[in-house]
């Protein structure tokens, strides 16, 4: 494509006098929800009153619809459906005009925009939003577990703030942070122009904030908030307040981004890749977010029947959970971590791809044992399946399964090992730059080995009956998604930063970002592991008092790192305004995304590149990772 | 790799193994352990302890070394030599922790099995979690707030005997624990699981729920006492609740001893208000006689509480305690303290 061409492209469609109502935009969406508000109110009442149940007004069922209907309505007003209905209803062809595709102001950002980069972008920000919010749950409850007995909430209200920073954290920060992070570099990284489909990723987008909006909003329902915890055991959460339908039904939205965010990637990777980018040159992140994406399609749905199951249960007095109508306790927990134990393996794969790169790159050396990095990745995957039940340990399962799944779960190790051994063996004899990046990405090794060897104890059935719902839980997924996922989340912002913003972060709030973070993690989470042995069991407002003064060591120093946070929160905003203007290449890195300028030109590469070598031959003379000046075909649509 | 360089590493990684094994052994991490199962527990635990400070001190020392050694200046901008892999190596490091995970599952394993064996003549109670207290049925058919099992069998004790608990739950799910026992066990509405221990030393340790249940989740606590054999012969015969006062197996039911302490019940919780004081409480208070005060003080907690404790009991009793059961219970506390 000629550079004229891609000008003649990129403006965007005049809007229209007078069609303000009908145009797709926030003006629309003020009218379409309220409609669809109205629609599902209709539906129930009516489908309620030809069937004479009684009441015919009946809270339970109107929620679990309007959960539905008010976000259709919200994404039918944005306009997230608008050309695929158009298409469905038979009309003629419209000819793709891009006009929908990237961001020349900050308003483009808040509607349908099918430009990866500026997806990419909605989603990070978005996802540090809801991290901020999640955040300070957790601060209010660490402040009312600085001392034993209640001091500022009851009960009810701590539960509440325990189970949205989970789900939060989880559903709203780190699974879909990857796929931000991911949705801007990876059609970069294997040189296409953007994901195989653009308005379906838009459509995954729009519906973050519809799940996050939903989980925060169901702390205001009458009677109190979700407070089941993230996990939302049945039978209790069956018989929750009903802002445990917001939980159910806010997952569900989560998910369906996730599976769709998923199916984009798979489709992206395996057609898209640009010439000469065979499967063995990929970056290790592509792999990582590869093998992610396949883990999303396999796995989130299994979430998605357990919290329909669960809410049936509640809203249609079904009998799936409920022992007294016949109902199998535990097939919640089994179908619940059939999902969320390979979500675990969502929540830090793609970091893992993350840290391959910061630390190859930031060391100047190929990254070691390349395809044993993205075989061992595959081998994460086909055992993520298979160890689910270790979170049953102790829930009285058939016993005799408990064997097995503690072999298969220690044996997850091996290929986790594998990578941290390389990762050092990558550091070895390099030329090191402890840049903030680098600095994060080394934090993460040290921390995550802890979150590793704890893992180790809980693997073992033994020490897991003891360890099992204790504050050494606590104190392991944290390890494992602070000290793992997060600090490479943190290297991951830290490394593209100047690429997504066309500016250089400052370096030295950075680094002081990260011995914060990495000082005030340790302080806050380490203790947890005593207190979780000797025995103080989990999600419990009030604890024995010879607990206290550790409890109270613990909140000061969760403050301590919440403030981390507000240096992180100016760098970025402040940098990003005012930072010194970045190359395009600032870490002299070989991979395809550091070779456009920063930020991209809006199809990402004048010319289709054609990839030549491996990507992280640094230190080999003469060795290329692609070349950029082989003539493009158009992109994909247009006319 | 260079020679020196080794022995640096070496080095580096016993400086980071004595700091570990140092902290390992300082603090101590578990509780002391009061029976069979724990003790298997605690030697699993070092086991996995002592491969783990090898693994750690081994990635330490590198990350150290690799920090001091190899940082160059940011202007630096020379790369790194262009290794690409080594195959032992790679291989090495994919067995090695095979090979000590395998092992620490055979370990696991076996501990498993031994600590589900109950050996012969188990005592079985039965256990019932319901929001938010224990309770405790023993082969007489009695029921209690609290448990109370033998010794097992010893040198000292021959006729000491293990006991079988049959845990199951009314309501939602409920985990019984005992962190000086080790052992743990989720309760399960509708059906039944089992848990065996087998106690070694005498004493009083706390009963935890340890599954989120709702409201009270906190305060769902209850103890154990480990007492002789001589001592648990004396128990079964005596000491029958159901031949107590009505009150008092409401009282027991309820858990009301896992916070409050209560002579005429056995109980010493001291999370909340001492109930042998009632009677002056209620004088302080001066709300009424002390039957009206009694009922408020459960129905509504919030009404008055009494300096020095805070407002932390459930709300929930109101509803939870049919009116019948409730005037027991008040006219139970009420009585000794006249």
């Amino acid at each position: 494509m000629t550079t004229a061409a891609v000008d003649s492209h990129s403006h965007h469609a005049p809007p229209v006098p007078g069609r303000l109502l009908t145009r797709p935009g926030w003006v629309r969406v003020l009218w379409t929800t309220p409609l669809f508000f109205g629609l599902g109110i209709g539906i129930v009442t009516l489908v309620r009153w030809l069937a004479d149940w009684n009441p015919v007004w009946y809270a339970q069922p109107l929620v679990a619809v309007e959960l539905v209907m008010v976000p259709l309505g919200f994404l039918v007003g944005l306009g997230a459906f608008d050309y695929w209905a158009y298409y469905a209803s038979g009309r003629r062809t419209r000819p793709e005009d891009h006009s929908s595709h990237g961001a020349t102001s900050w308003r483009d950002y808040f509607r349908v925009n099918t430009d990866h980069k500026v997806i990419g972008i909605q989603y990070v920000v978005t996802t540090q939003i809801f991290f901020v919010i999640a955040g300070l749950f957790a601060l209010l409850f660490r402040a009312e577990l600085a001392r034993p007995g209640d001091q500022y909430f009851n009960p009810q209200t701590f539960n509440v703030l325990v189970s949205d920073h989970a789900a939060l954290m989880i559903f709203l920060v780190i699974v879909p942070v990857f796929a931000g992070l991911g949705n801007y570099v990876i059609p970069l990284m294997i040189g296409a122009s953007d994901m195989a489909f653009p308005r379906l990723n838009a459509l995954s987008f729009w519906l973050l904030p519809i799940a996050g909006t939903m989980l925060v909003a169901g702390m205001a329902a009458p009677g109190g908030g979700p407070s089941a915890g993230w996990t939302c055991y049945a039978p209790l959460c069956s018989h929750q307040p009903i802002g445990q339908v917001f939980f159910n039904m806010g997952v569900q939205w989560a998910g369906t981004s996730s599976i769709m965010t998923a199916l984009n990637f798979l489709v992206t990777i395996i057609t898209m890749r640009a010439p000469g980018m065979t499967f063995w040159r990929m970056p290790l992140l592509v792999w990582a977010n590869f093998t992610t994406s396949l883990l999303v399609v396999v796995a989130t749905p299994f979430i998605a029947g357990s919290q329909f199951f669960v809410m049936f249960d509640r809203v249609m007095h079904t009998n799936f959970f409920e022992p007294a109508g016949g109902g199998y306790v535990l097939g919640y927990q089994h179908i619940f971590w059939f999902y969320s134990h390979p979500a675990v393996y969502i929540m830090v794969l793609p970091g893992f791809g993350i840290i391959s790169e910061v630390i190859s790159v930031m060391s100047r050396k190929p990254i070691f044992g390349y395809r044993l990095m993205a075989l061992s990745l595959l081998g994460i995957l086909v055992l993520g399946f298979s160890v689910w039940a270790h979170h049953m340990f102790v829930a009285g399962m058939a016993s005799w399964l408990r064997v097995p799944m503690m072999v298969t779960t220690m044996l997850i190790a091996v290929p986790t090992g594998v990578k941290i051994f390389s990762w050092l063996a990558t550091m070895w004899n390099g030329r090191i730059h402890f840049n903030t990046p680098m600095l994060f990405a080394t934090g993460f090794i040290a921390t995550f080995v802890i979150g590793g060897l704890s893992g180790i104890y809980l693997a073992s059935v033994p020490i897991d009956i003891h360890a099992s719902d204790t504050y050494f839980i606590v104190a392991h997924i944290h390890y494992v998604l602070f000290g793992g996922s997060v600090f490479t989340i943190f290297a991951g912002f830290y490394y593209w930063f100047p690429k997504m913003t066309g500016r250089m972060y400052n370096e030295r709030l950075g680094q002081l970002h990260f011995w914060l973070t990495f000082i005030g993690f340790n302080l806050t989470f380490f203790p947890m592991h005593y207190v979780g042995l000797q025995g103080m069991p989990r999600r419990v407002a009030d604890y024995a008092p010879r607990f206290a003064d550790l409890n109270l060591f613990i909140s000061i120093a969760s403050f301590g790192l919440g403030a981390s946070t507000l240096v992180f929160l100016y760098n970025v905003i402040h940098s990003w305004r005012f930072g010194e203007l970045a190359p395009a290449n600032p870490w002299r890195a070989l991979t395809l995304e550091w070779q456009v300028s920063s930020p991209p030109p809006l199809f990402n590469f004048e010319e289709v590149p054609q990839v030549v070598g491996n990507p992280y031959e640094y230190g080999v003379p003469g060795a290329r990772h692609a070349i950029l000046g082989v003539p493009a075909s158009e992109p994909a649509g247009v006319d | 790799m260079r020679r020196g360089s080794l022995v640096q590493l070496t080095f580096f990684a016993l400086v980071a193994a004595g700091i570990c094994t140092a902290v390992a052994l300082a603090i101590p991490w578990l509780p002391d352990p009061a029976g069979k199962e724990a003790d298997r527990i605690d030697f699993t635990y070092w086991f996995v302890t002592v491969i783990s400070i090898g693994v750690f001190a081994i990635v330490a020392a590198v990350l150290v070394y690799a920090i001091l050694k190899f940082r160059v200046r940011p202007d630096d901008d020379s790369d790194g030599p262009p290794t690409h892999g080594h195959a032992t190596l790679e291989i090495v490091w994919t067995a090695i922790p095979a090979v000590l995970v395998t092992a620490i599952a055979i370990v696991s394993a076996i501990v498993l099995a031994q600590n589900g064996r109950a050996g012969a003549n188990p005592l079985v109670v039965k256990v019932l979690g319901k929001q938010f207290a224990w309770s405790f049925t023993y082969p007489n058919g009695k029921t209690y707030g609290s448990l109370t099992i033998p010794l097992g069998p010893s040198k000292k004790y021959p006729n000491g005997r293990a006991t079988r608990l049959d845990i199951t739950a009314a309501d939602v799910i409920h985990s019984f624990w005992v962190p000086e026992l080790s052992q743990k066990q989720d309760a399960l509405p509708g059906a039944h699981n089992t848990l065996v221990v087998t106690p070694t030393r005498t004493g009083t340790f706390p009963v935890i729920c340890t599954e989120l249940c709702g409201l009270g989740h906190a305060l769902m606590r209850s103890h154990v006492d480990i007492v002789t054999p001589a001592q648990f012969a004396a128990f079964e015969k005596g000491g029958s609740q159901t031949s107590g006062p009505p009150g008092l197996a409401v009282f027991q039911a309820n858990g009301c001893g896992g916070c409050h302490t209560f002579t005429p019940a056995g109980s010493n919780g001291a999370v909340g208000p001492d109930l042998d004081k009632l009677a002056d409480y209620a004088k302080t208070a001066n709300r009424g006689p002390l039957a009206t005060f009694i009922k408020e003080s459960i129905v509504n907690p919030a009404a008055y509480v009494q300096p020095g404790y805070q407002d932390q009991m459930p709300h929930i009793y109101g509803q939870q305690i049919p009116a019948d059961k409730l005037d027991q219970l008040v006219q139970y506390l009420a009585g000794p303290s006249k």
